[in-house]
């Protein structure tokens, strides 16, 4: 038995890590719920996955001797099983103390992963849950659900203190080789009060080839009429707790509830005796069915059981249909019960590792095929080709399972922009658009908080109260939406309000007060917005408990740069803000183009190329800074060339190449001297030596062990235009 | 055609040596193509291992496409039955057609 014990410990050590992160999904869902609820407060699909969601966390807690979660958990079921039964409204005070619960959930499984206990949390809970007593328990005297059972006559009938319960119990295979037997058991339950309707689920049984005859197969299904309370009921099936399914359900059941037990019961019975044994309806009441339905079989017609016993029984349709969804579950899941596990859980770490191999196979990969191209074999070099597709669809494939919907993040804000908007006092309705599209699951981690700050800048600062809406002509109820679409490679999410939007004038008084730019000079609108990116600048006037906590749009700007994203600010002065950011798909590989300067290779994010112009490099007259313009199809396109920016030595060829970049909306084109061709990318980070080089966001190693440095585009466009730029102004001014 | 005779105790002690003997009895019976007959007067011990035994008889033997018929169940058998809310179960075997339900 002491191995047993030290086996359960091992057990409970490797998969509390998954429970902890199950745990936290199910939080994620019910916080998630809850707010949808708030929209829809009639939804009964809502209330039940809520339940649902409450109830796993409470069981996985319980199989790790959580009690604290078990404990506390308990408490928010049973409001929301209230709720369900429909015996208590859901308000929005009640909303916010089940939110507020719910971040206690998270709390306790988080300190259940080891982390510290906040002291003050304990005290905090015991208001929690008396609240959710008084919320539970003060109108539970309320009317009780619409269900026309029998049960329900039968507890008019009996006096209040003999109250029916439902019972439904599978025993688990151990109980009769731990010396129990669930004939004993329910014979004591018999001691407690009256037992009807027993029903054994025989289709439970296998066959006598299949038995294995010490195992146990039993479940049963009754009803119990006595005085006793839950607890007592419970306790009867104490000896066999550890090794049973146990449900209780309570005295005059509305349909919903039944609906539950029927999708809760144990193995395969057929529709009449899932009615009988939920208690739904009486045995005689099935035979009269039963007959009804032979009758009419006799004359040729097909009646649907269901339909006769609503008929002659008046039973709930809810009910009938909970039923009969059952049993077809069962009937579906029958041949099939692999289908359950669609998902498989992996360490985080165990895909890097993976993911880290494959760069390096990548890597290998393009050295071996550059070796095959050197033989001039063709069968070796069909055959490298042929290695090099299947790598590239292992690539995207492994690359695939780290993409997460963003949808969850976004999901995440809505409570924040709940909670933020009640405190400000301000009507904000959010919106997500396009929540399914995916990025890469470090990304997103990382995205996360950049994104948190410019939801809560956008409520904090952007949007208006109520009557400053109503003021300026606008609808009472403020919108911001978060929206997110895959575009050339990239992500782009987009915060937008409806808000006041940004008061240029008082950004660049701001910006001159803090020399951020020489006073009395303007600069053109779309610079004026990019100063809010800059370090030490805050526009509120009064530092808000929400926003202004000493982490400015500059952290944001830099985080979403460390990402190899960029940030864009729209503006329209009383018409809102528009806040855009792009990112990477991932941040492992890309398919690059290699080019070629002197001795040096560079590599472009491909899907940054728009286009490559071949020999045309000499059209360009370039600067001392290796700036300049060509022209492309009667328009001007700003180039920079790599020679000059980065100071490389080597004769200057005759016939170099332009490649055409796009950064965001801006064009610009880049002198290479020759083009090496699509290149699979294995992104490894700079050193801290050459964190400080502008325009470069990495290196790779290419098959022939050279290094090749990766462009971070969007920086390189702004070495290229500029520069350029300030030389049209100057060019305008002098025109002018 | 031979009766199976029911053991006075149909337990859990009882059910791993029934298992294999039963299992030949059924083999045995579904090649005779009739109604299985199990003498059920002498069982005085039973417990929920001995009636999920018995079960397993009966479906095993209808997935042959054989019907189990079980006589004189004894007074133990029935009250296990009941208890167990099989009773309807232990009714169908004793008369000579089972109405299907739906």
């Amino acid at each position: 038995m002491t191995h047993n014990a030290s086996q359960d410990a091992d057990f409970i050590a490797e998969a509390l890590p998954v429970f902890l992160s199950e745990a936290e999904e199910q939080a994620e869902s019910l916080e998630a719920l809850l707010l949808q609820l708030e929209d829809e407060p009639d939804n009964a699909e809502l209330l039940n996955a809520l339940f649902r969601c409450a109830h796993t966390v409470k069981g996985s807690a319980g199989l790790f001797g959580l009690d604290a979660v078990v404990g506390f958990t308990h408490h928010v079921e049973t409001l929301l099983q209230r709720l369900r039964e429909g015996q208590v409204a859901l308000s929005p005070e009640l909303s916010t103390l089940l939110l507020r619960c719910n971040d206690q959930i998270r709390a306790l499984v988080a300190e259940a992963g080891g982390q510290p206990a906040d002291p003050a949390a304990g005290a905090t809970r015991d208001g929690l849950v008396a609240q959710l007593q008084s919320a539970a328990g003060v109108t539970s005297a309320a009317p009780a659900g619409r269900a026309r059972s029998p049960e329900d006559d039968a507890s008019r009938a009996t006096p209040s203190t003999l109250r029916p319960w439902h019972v439904s119990v599978s025993f688990g295979s151990e109980v009769f080789r731990n010396g129990m037997d669930p004939l004993a058991v329910l014979n004591y339950v018999r001691g407690l009060g009256e037992v009807s309707r027993i029903v054994c689920d025989v289709d439970g049984i296998p066959p006598l080839e299949q038995l294995d005859p010490e195992s146990c197969y039993l479940s049963f299904i009754f009803g119990l009429a006595t005085e006793a309370s839950r607890a007592q009921i419970e306790d009867a099936f104490s000896f066999v707790r550890e090794d049973c399914q146990l449900h209780v359900l309570n005295p005059g059941a509305t349909p919903a509830q039944f609906a539950d037990l029927i999708d809760a019961m144990p193995g395969n019975p057929r529709l009449g005796e899932i009615l009988v044994a939920a208690g739904a309806i009486s045995p005689a009441q099935l035979q009269q069915g039963l007959r009804s339905q032979q009758a009419a079989a006799t004359q040729g017609e097909n009646a649907l059981l269901g339909q006769l016993l609503t008929e002659q029984t008046g039973l709930a349709p809810q009910v009938v249909d909970a039923a009969l969804r059952k049993q077809r579950q069962q009937r579906a899941d029958a041949p099939a019960a692999a289908d359950d596990n669609r998902f498989i859980r992996v360490q985080a770490n165990r895909l890097d590792a993976v993911i880290n191999l494959l760069g390096e196979l990548v890597i290998a990969g393009a050295g071996a095929a550059l070796l095959a191209r050197q033989t001039k074999q063709r069968q070796l070099r069909e055959a490298n080709e042929e290695i090099s597709r299947l790598i590239e669809e292992i690539r995207n494939g492994t690359l695939q399972m780290r993409m997460v919907p963003i949808g969850e993040t976004f999901t995440r804000f809505r409570r924040v922009v709940r909670d933020t908007a009640a405190e400000l006092d301000k009507d904000v309705q959010m919106e997500v658009i396009g929540g399914e599209t995916e990025l890469d699951k470090s990304v997103v981690e990382r995205i996360a908080d950049p994104l948190m700050h410019l939801v809560r800048n956008a409520l904090d600062h952007g949007l208006e109260t109520a009557a400053q809406r109503e003021a300026a002509g606008k609808p009472a109820q403020g919108r911001l939406t978060l929206s997110a679409h895959h575009e050339a490679g990239s992500i782009v999410i987009r915060i937008v309000d409806d808000g006041r939007g940004i008061q240029r004038r008082r950004v660049l008084e701001r910006a001159w007060q803090r020399s951020l730019v020489e006073p009395g000079v303007v600069p053109d609108d779309a610079a004026i917005l990019r100063l809010i990116f800059e370090p030490g600048f805050s526009t509120a006037e009064k530092v808000t408990n929400l926003s202004g906590r000493g982490v400015g749009m500059d952290v944001v700007r830099s985080n979403i740069e460390a990402l190899r994203g960029s940030v864009l600010l729209d503006s329209v002065e009383g018409q809102g803000s528009s806040i855009e950011i792009r990112l990477p798909l991932t941040l492992a590989i890309i398919d690059g183009f290699l080019i070629a300067v002197g001795a040096s290779r560079f590599i472009f994010p491909l899907d940054a190329v728009v286009e490559v112009i071949e020999g045309r490099a000499s059209d360009a007259s370039l600067d001392a800074g290796g700036r300049g313009v060509v022209e492309l199809r009667g328009q001007v396109l700003p180039v920079v060339s790599l020679r000059t920016l980065y100071a490389i030595d080597g004769p200057v060829v005759a016939r170099g190449s332009i490649v055409v970049l796009q950064a965001g909306h801006t064009r610009f084109g880049v002198l290479v001297d020759s083009l090496l061709g699509q290149h699979q990318t294995v992104i490894k980070p700079l050193g801290p030596l050459f964190s400080s080089l502008r325009g470069m966001a990495g290196s790779s190693i290419l098959g022939n062990g050279e290094v090749a440095l990766i462009f971070d585009v969007p920086a390189l466009g702004q070495l290229a235009a500029e520069p350029a730029t300030q030389q049209r102004r100057a060019a305008d001014r002098a025109t002018a | 055609m031979t009766t199976l005779h029911l053991p006075p105790e149909l337990s859990i002690y009882t059910a791993a040596e029934l298992h294999p003997q039963w299992l030949a009895w059924a083999e045995q019976q579904s090649q005779a193509q009739a109604d299985a007959l199990v003498d059920a007067a002498a069982v005085d011990q039973v417990d929920g291992a001995g009636v999920q035994l018995l079960v397993a008889l009966q479906r095993g033997l209808a997935a042959r496409g054989c019907a189990l018929r079980l006589n004189t169940p004894s007074r133990p058998l029935s009250q296990a039955c009941d208890a167990l809310g099989l009773s309807g179960w232990l009714a169908q075997l004793q008369v000579p057609f089972s109405p299907e339900a739906a």
